[in-house]
């Protein structure tokens, strides 16, 4: 356990516009103004400064309880935190150890894993990446093959991962293993920790269409890995992997990111004198409407999530339709931008300064990561319509 | 009044049990045929349901409820397409009606209307295309201690078998609405028939004399009341649609658990699943968006609120309700393409309610004109 119970407020008493107003008030006033709406994911040198910044305010995990030095937030002043952060355009920072390894370890870790773990990840000392893809396990990732064999008290895993978001910034993976070759695809999946620096990792970034590298491909050879760092139980790694919170399913599906982008396409489209053409206001309309509705169904889900209710299978929608809709935004981005809709860069339009090319790239693997809009639509089927299979 | 829940539960029961015994398809598809449209008797019994004065003040003996509760009755009862003009009565006629002036005249009709003896439509449009409602060219001029008024009027759903007409026409200063019983002297009702078999009146009115007494709103409330009218009833239309929609989805997705070819139900095959899923999107959006709606609008917003609202929910409950019934006529295949197979009478009423009250893309370049764009 942890000390910071004692001094972290009682925020959750505080009422809703008053908890509102002094995140909003914090990040106007802390949040460095030119890492706002950020189209590209930034490094651990650019944000780090505000991963520490809000670690000293006691703030950097406000989905974990106060007792592990979280901010204990209700999901009513959770869903205002990210609503907050958002609205502000605050970037994306390596989250994985506070939104799923805190969460996993705090209901499924050992006590010893959690004082080893937690503070660290406060303190920004440990950055996680997520080693769930392989070459051959996307989609079908329960088709992984990355395997730990029990050697003594450790694991030796042999392998490869793929897509690991900034992988090579991170000095720790949480990691879905093969650990019974016998048993059915998901029931031999064991969720383990490894330390980046361990002999036979070795991390090979990956150039994106965007040209960053912000994934790579990790190849484990004979990685020796404590056995103490196994999560849970064996081979129920994949009951661990799927029981994600439910504001981090929604939150995909928030509207406000979007919305920023399209008050950027409209002071575009007012700078080319585009608001006196009918076809681009029709196209335009329709967007803003699809936007406006999404925020119409994002509201009915937060409101669930308020509630302290389960999301239902349903919520695979919400995914489905933002990022769809933020993937036509930019196609209409890109087209209003005509001849300059293929220069990369920042691009003057009398006094606007937009990237076009930008946010088209980084909406193309919306509808890829996170489960592609096709998974999403095979659970809605069997799940919700319950179709036959 | 009780709680909003138990009036909510309540209407949701009446019509549950309405639509198992009052009304079937088979009865919509006899009153297809017949220029009568609707059937009184059906009419009545809805009256006592208490659903014609569900937008009525208590004083005039309705309930007093707001749209949301008029939303589940609409939209249980378009699940079942039933034809009598509840839409077209008992928001878009009471809502003129309500919103005017005259209390001598609610006194005589609400009551009536409530009873399901009076049935009155509205009849406010000329042009296709616009829901503004001063764009007419009905006059009415003083005359005889009242009012004689010429003008042509379009569009009026429920005209059919209806007793009279709540009518918008223009003087000196603005616009004004009246009542014209339907058999006044001048005025000649004829009517268009639609695609699920209903009907749009055209009334011709050649020196109709209206009484001083039969001036529904004057100039001072005529227009505010009835553009509020309008908005309200096209959410109201958007619940229809939803209703529909929702009826259409579950059809076809039966239909796919069901159909077999090439040895399995079509609902394995991915690219029908996900044509399904895609629909199923649609109709939870339309859905959410008309709850937004509801609850705004209950809340009693400003006008340019209001009609946004309103022109963001008709916008896309008339895109989503065609949507998923064309692709159930897809989802059925040439089954799907007969009168015999209901799929057809979910197409077709769609198709009348994305129409009426102004078709998506007005709507949408409505909201655009109400909600300028924000800029960066």
């Amino acid at each position: 356990m942890m000390t910071q119970a004692t001094t972290m407020p009682d925020y959750n008493g505080m009422s809703d516009e008053a908890f509102r107003s002094e995140v909003r008030a914090y990040f106007e006033q802390h949040y460095p103004p030119d890492l706002r709406f950020m189209a590209r994911r930034l490094r651990w040198a650019e944000i780090r400064d505000w991963y520490l910044m809000l670690s000293r305010k006691g703030w950097i995990a406000p989905n974990w309880p106060c007792e592990y030095g979280g901010m204990g937030l209700s999901p009513q002043k959770m869903i205002i935190f990210l609503e907050e952060t958002e609205r502000w355009g605050i970037a994306r920072a390596p989250d994985h150890g506070i939104v799923q390894v805190g969460p996993i370890l705090i209901k499924f870790g050992s006590d010893h894993q959690r004082q080893e773990y937690l503070p660290k990840i406060l303190a920004g000392d440990y950055i996680f990446c997520q080693g769930y893809s392989e070459p051959n396990a996307g989609s079908d990732l329960a088709s992984l093959r990355t395997s730990a064999v029990r050697e003594g008290d450790h694991f030796v895993l042999n392998g490869q991962k793929i897509w690991t978001t900034l992988a090579q910034e991170s000095t720790h993976m949480y990691i879905l293993v093969r650990t019974d070759n016998a048993a059915k695809k998901q029931a031999g999946i064991s969720f383990m920790l490894l330390d980046m620096k361990t002999p036979g990792v070795t991390v090979r970034p990956i150039r994106n269409l965007a040209g960053h590298e912000e994934f790579c491909e990790v190849f484990l050879e004979n990685v020796r890995v404590p056995a103490a760092n196994l999560v849970g139980e064996l081979n129920r790694g994949w009951t661990i992997a799927k029981a994600l919170l439910s504001f981090e399913r929604i939150n995909i599906g928030s509207p406000r990111r979007p919305q920023y982008a399209l008050k950027r396409l409209a002071q575009l489209a007012k700078n080319k004198g585009l608001f006196d053409d009918q076809g681009f206001v029709d196209k335009f309309t329709q967007l803003r409407l699809d936007m406006a509705d999404l925020a119409s169904i994002y509201t009915r889900y937060v409101e669930i999530v308020k509630r302290g209710e389960t999301l239902g299978q349903d919520v695979s929608l919400l995914k489905i339709w933002a990022m769809e809709t933020w993937q036509r935004l930019t196609e209409l981005l890109m087209e209003v931008a005509q001849e300059y809709g293929c220069v990369a860069g920042e691009i003057d339009f009398n006094g606007v300064g937009v990237d076009v090319l930008s946010p088209f790239y980084y909406s193309r693997p919306a509808t890829i990561y996170g489960g592609s809009s096709e998974i999403q639509r095979n659970i809605l089927a069997k799940y919700v319509l319950n179709l036959p299979s | 009044m009780p709680d909003d829940n138990s009036h909510a539960a309540m209407l949701a029961q009446s019509v549950g049990d309405f639509v198992k015994r009052g009304t079937s398809l088979a009865r919509v598809r006899k009153l297809r045929a017949d220029p009568a449209e609707y059937d009184r008797t059906t009419w009545k019994t809805m009256a006592d349901l208490g659903w014609l004065g569900m937008l009525v003040p208590e004083q005039y003996g309705g309930l007093e409820l707001g749209l949301s509760e008029a939303a589940i009755v609409a939209q249980g009862l378009a699940r079942e397409l039933v034809p009598e003009p509840v839409t077209a009565a008992a928001v878009l006629a009471v809502g003129a009606l309500v919103g005017g002036d005259n209390q001598e005249l609610q006194q005589y009709l609400l009551p009536r209307i409530v009873e399901g003896e009076i049935l009155p439509v509205l009849a406010w449009q000329e042009q296709a295309g616009t829901l503004e409602v001063a764009a007419i060219s009905a006059q009415a001029v003083p005359a005889e201690g009242g009012w004689r008024i010429n003008g042509e009027k379009r569009f009026i759903s429920g005209a059919a078998g209806a007793d009279g007409y709540i009518v918008s026409a223009g003087v000196k200063a603005g616009l004004e609405l009246y009542w014209v019983p339907r058999d006044t002297h001048g005025a000649a009702l004829s009517l268009e028939t639609l695609a699920d078999g209903r009907h749009f009146g055209v009334l011709t009115l050649t020196d109709v004399l209206v009484p001083a007494a039969h001036r529904v709103a004057s100039v001072g409330v005529a227009r505010a009341s009835l553009e509020k009218t309008i908005d309200h009833a096209a959410v109201i239309v958007s619940a229809e649609l939803c209703g529909v929609m929702s009826r259409a989805l579950d059809m076809s997705i039966e239909y796919m658990k069901t159909r077999v070819q090439f040895g399995k139900p079509i609902g394995s095959f991915q690219a029908l699943q996900h044509r399904a899923v895609d629909l199923y999107v649609q109709q939870q959006i339309a859905a959410a968006v008309l709850e937004e709606a509801l609850s705004t609008l209950d809340s009693n917003p400003d006008a340019v609120t209001r009609a946004a609202l309103a022109s963001r929910v008709k916008a896309r409950c008339s895109d989503a309700g065609l949507r998923i019934t064309r692709e159930a006529i897809q989802i059925h295949g040439a089954i799907g393409f007969t009168d015999e197979y209901d799929a057809g009478l979910y197409l077709k009423r769609a198709v009348v309610l994305a129409a009426w009250l102004g078709n998506a893309q007005e709507h949408r370049r409505r909201y655009a004109r109400l909600v300028p764009p924000e800029f960066e």
